[in-house]
């Protein structure tokens, strides 16, 4: 179901319900015992001005201070922002760079949209304040985000490449040449360099480098086999891949799905066959996405995939501990 | 049928038979504002019988400058969110339903069953998004008067249609 067949269904919903029941009886009852009246709240109703006045106030100056600069916390010692050290709380502005040290920690109020936590021997900048664009430049160092926005409000560039938020919260580090590590622990994070760029949802990692960027993301309790052979496929030079893509396919399991939906898009054409055989295998494509679409990269073929597995691994993350759910469908078992 | 000026009219100068009328007028249009936002039909009746009760209470407040229907329906609204956040006694929503009987797909005629479907899963949205898609997407306010009414920022209304509809979509399509 798409957008506009949602809209036109919600369109049809009846404006109005009958009640299962009369409920005027006990409506006329509150009435006489004294609990409506028609008359007791004008007495009342001056309370609203001045508490109305005090909240257009508050919101004008939270309004005028949040244009370009973003609040700041200092969690533990003393981080710099510029030369200055903060004491207690400040300011960041658009262009400041904000500084740890080994014992120092920092919290960031993201606009009115989220928080980043730096941690120790971290270096950023704040590159944007605006209402529809939130841009951290992440020079070294670690950092945890929580937001709750749309997705593509908030941006923290690294030297790889751009974490582009999708309505989540993760941890991102890096070191000062682009090497890092992206790990979500809810919604999903897009990382993009270039043209090339790599989607990670809760529960799953992903390495970063600083020639290739974006690797193949992979679920926390991936086996270290199954990790090794996809860090060594990132590594690999284009056309002597071959094997460890081999080693992939063979370590696979259905919660590795996201995995080789990367994968068949980064393949050397020749492989991208044996990759979607294999995918298809642990986790059977949803109707309407055909093989040839696939290994054409057709974008409604690949979108239509990854909506499949991404649900599937959501209701696995989501209900681990509760309910045991089949990889291949997302239906729970019996 | 009496004019609803003429009912609002009688019912402000105390006339319980007029208000009567006003109840049986609007209760459908009041009942599903609260089943909706409340996604529960037991709350939804509590909530019905206190916009009504409210509506007695603050019956001789309304002016005219709009419409009643209008009017009566901001009082709903508001009702309806005061008491979820006065009150913690709701209970949380569990998960949707994990028979997988539950979760196949419709078949049939697309359109078939669909508004019950979709009330269901209007139903099973979490409290946060349920409101926000119940007030922008059925009954029209915008992110601004959201935010004032449910007491969140514009941004979290819009993140929580964003949820909202994308959760709807999953729900609808299993």
């Amino acid at each position: 179901m798409n957008e506009r067949e949602l809209q036109d269904a919600v369109n049809r919903l009846p404006k109005s319900i009958d009640p299962p029941r009369d409920l005027w009886p006990g409506i006329e009852a509150r009435l006489g015992t004294g609990a409506g009246g028609g008359f007791a709240s004008w007495r009342r109703r001056w309370y609203w001005v001045p508490l109305a006045a005090a909240a257009v106030f508050a919101f004008l100056l939270i309004a005028r201070a949040e244009r370009s600069a973003w609040d700041v916390t200092a969690l533990a010692g003393r981080p710099l922002i510029g030369t200055r050290r903060l004491a207690a709380s400040g300011r960041l502005r658009v262009g400041d760079w904000l500084q740890t040290d080994d014992s120092s920690r920092a919290l960031i109020a993201v606009g009115r949209i989220g928080q980043v936590e730096v941690r120790p021997d971290t270096r950023l900048q704040l590159v944007v304040a605006k209402a529809n664009e939130h841009r951290l430049s992440l020079a070294r160092g670690t950092i945890d985000a929580k937001v709750d926005a749309v997705p593509r409000l908030f941006f923290v560039e690294t030297p790889a490449g751009t974490a582009i938020d999708l309505g989540c919260a993760y941890t991102l580090e890096t070191d000062s040449l682009g090497k890092g590590l992206l790990r979500v622990t809810a919604g999903e994070v897009e990382f993009q360099t270039g043209s090339r760029s790599s989607r990670v949802p809760l529960g799953a990692l992903m390495q970063i480098q600083p020639a290739t960027g974006p690797g193949v993301p992979y679920v926390e309790e991936a086996p270290a086999p199954f990790v090794r052979a996809l860090i060594a496929f990132d590594l690999e030079r284009r056309g002597t891949r071959a094997r460890a893509v081999r080693t992939v396919l063979a370590l696979a399991r259905p919660q590795d799905a996201i995995s080789l939906w990367h994968v068949l898009q980064r393949v050397d054409p020749p492989l991208r066959g044996v990759v979607y055989d294999r995918l298809a295998a642990l986790v059977p494509p949803p109707p309407g996405v055909t093989r040839r679409g696939a290994l054409a990269l057709e974008s409604r073929a690949l979108e239509g995939y990854w909506t499949k597995i991404q649900r599937i691994h959501f209701r696995i993350m989501v209900l681990r501990g509760v309910r045991e759910i089949d990889p291949r469908t997302g239906l729970a078992k019996p | 049928m009496p004019q609803p000026d003429d009912l609002v009219a009688r019912a402000q100068a105390g006339d319980q038979t007029a208000f009567r009328e006003l109840y049986r007028q609007h209760a459908g249009r009041v009942y599903a504002l609260c089943l909706r936002l409340t996604g529960d039909d037991g709350d939804a009746e509590d909530r019905t019988q206190d916009v009504f009760v409210r509506l007695w209470d603050k019956l001789r407040s309304f002016r005219g400058d709009s419409a009643f229907s209008s009017w009566l329906h901001r009082l709903a609204v508001n009702v309806v969110l005061n008491e979820r956040r006065t009150t913690s006694r709701r209970e949380r929503r569990v998960m949707p339903a994990e028979d997988p009987a539950a979760l196949e797909k419709h078949r049939g005629n697309p359109t078939e069953g669909l508004s019950i479907d979709l009330e269901r899963a209007i139903a099973e949205l979490p409290d946060g998004a349920r409101e926000v898609f119940v007030l922008y997407d059925i009954e029209g306010y915008g992110h601004g008067e959201i935010a004032q009414l449910v007491g969140i920022a514009e941004g979290t209304s819009k993140a929580q249609l964003f949820r909202a509809r994308r959760l709807l979509r999953e729900k609808l399509e299993r």
